[in-house]
């Protein structure tokens, strides 16, 4: 099983029902992945804020949802995470692209990787690393439930080589 | 042009317990607290351009609800991708009632730029094949009607007056007392 798989399948089990998502390469794939599952219902949208919106929406709706976004797309996304998501104690687990770290062979995604996790900790946004090594599924449940639980936002930052 | 108020009332007179509110924030927002509305209601004080994609992921989980999305012009020219967001989803559960008065009334009336923008057409040229200009209350009863039975998501456009004398009550609700409210 991909990382791709593993992801996708912790979040069938977490109960995730909704996926919105703006791409990039990586988050791409992973939505190709994402589009084969049954249990999940995949929808595109045109800006990062948007997928907050939806993915809230579904869970106050009864649903679970989900954002899958790059992490430009995250740096996008402070006004709408104070506004909605803190301000509500909205739920809202995100799966973001760690573009620009040691691991990524682009060069131009560099100056977002210096920022991301020093951005997550001044936004006091709850968040963990993927570890290949582990069991990816287990770290996308925690994950959805931390932020059930907590009625707020938890972000899981990967990169390329998770999704392998 | 009609003041805001009288629209409201119109709408929210429509509305059944099967229906859902969102509000952008602002007057919609403010006044809702002190109606009575049959839908339960999802109002925000911040969070400009929110309404709808918030909208659209409750209807897309709730396909047995009509979800109806308030939003102002100033919110939806901040980000009018939504438009083509809520087009290629679908949802015909989904209407956008779209405020238009040029003004950002929430933030002490300032003008808008000043752009010509054509709603109806920008809402067509997103996709959306269900629009229409509502001109006055009356019309919101066959407006909303004909947006319910529309085979895909709808968008109304109501022109009203900017009256920087309208005395919109504050908001009187906490995001908690919101949150905890509203059950499907």
């Amino acid at each position: 099983m991909s990382g791709a798989q593993s992801i996708v399948r912790g979040l069938e089990e977490a109960g995730v029902t909704l996926v919105a998502s703006v791409p990039d390469t990586w988050i791409g794939e992973l939505m190709a992945t994402v589009r084969g599952s049954a249990k999940i219902r995949a929808l595109d949208v045109a800006r990062e804020e948007e997928a907050v919106a939806v993915a809230c929406g579904a869970n106050l709706a009864g649903g679970r949802g989900a954002v899958l976004i790059q992490n430009a797309g995250l740096l996008n996304c402070g006004g709408i995470l104070a506004g909605l998501v803190e301000l509500y104690r909205l739920p809202c687990f995100f799966i973001v692209s760690l573009r620009g770290d040691h691991r990524d062979p682009v060069y131009y995604h560099a100056p977002k990787g210096r920022v991301t996790e020093a951005t997550l900790q001044a936004w006091r946004l709850p968040h963990a690393v993927a570890d290949k090594s582990g069991d990816l599924a287990a770290q996308v449940k925690r994950g959805v439930e931390f932020a059930a639980e907590s009625r707020g936002p938890f972000v899981l930052l990967v990169s390329g080589e998770d999704l392998a | 042009m009609t003041p805001r108020k009288p629209f409201l009332d119109a709408l929210v007179a429509l509305l059944t317990p099967q229906d859902v509110l969102v509000s952008c924030l602002g007057a919609n927002a403010r006044w809702l607290p002190h109606m009575k509305v049959a839908a339960p209601v999802f109002a925000l004080c911040d969070s400009m351009g929110a309404a709808v994609p918030l909208g659209l992921g409750i209807a897309m989980t709730r396909p047995d609800r009509h979800v109806v999305a308030l939003e102002g012009d100033g919110s939806l020219l901040m980000s009018p991708n939504v438009l083509a967001t809520v087009a290629a989803a679908g949802a015909p559960n989904l209407t956008t009632i779209l405020w238009v008065n040029g003004h950002y009334e929430s933030s002490g009336g300032q003008a808008l730029p000043g752009a010509p923008v054509s709603w109806p057409a920008l809402a067509r040229a997103s996709g959306i094949a269900h629009v229409a200009t509502v001109e006055e209350p009356a019309g919101l009863s066959a407006g909303l009607a004909a947006a319910r039975r529309a085979p895909g998501p709808a968008v109304l456009v109501l022109p009203i007056a900017f009256d920087p004398a309208e005395s919109i009550p504050p908001y009187s609700e906490r995001p908690e007392e919101i949150r905890a409210r509203f059950r499907l």
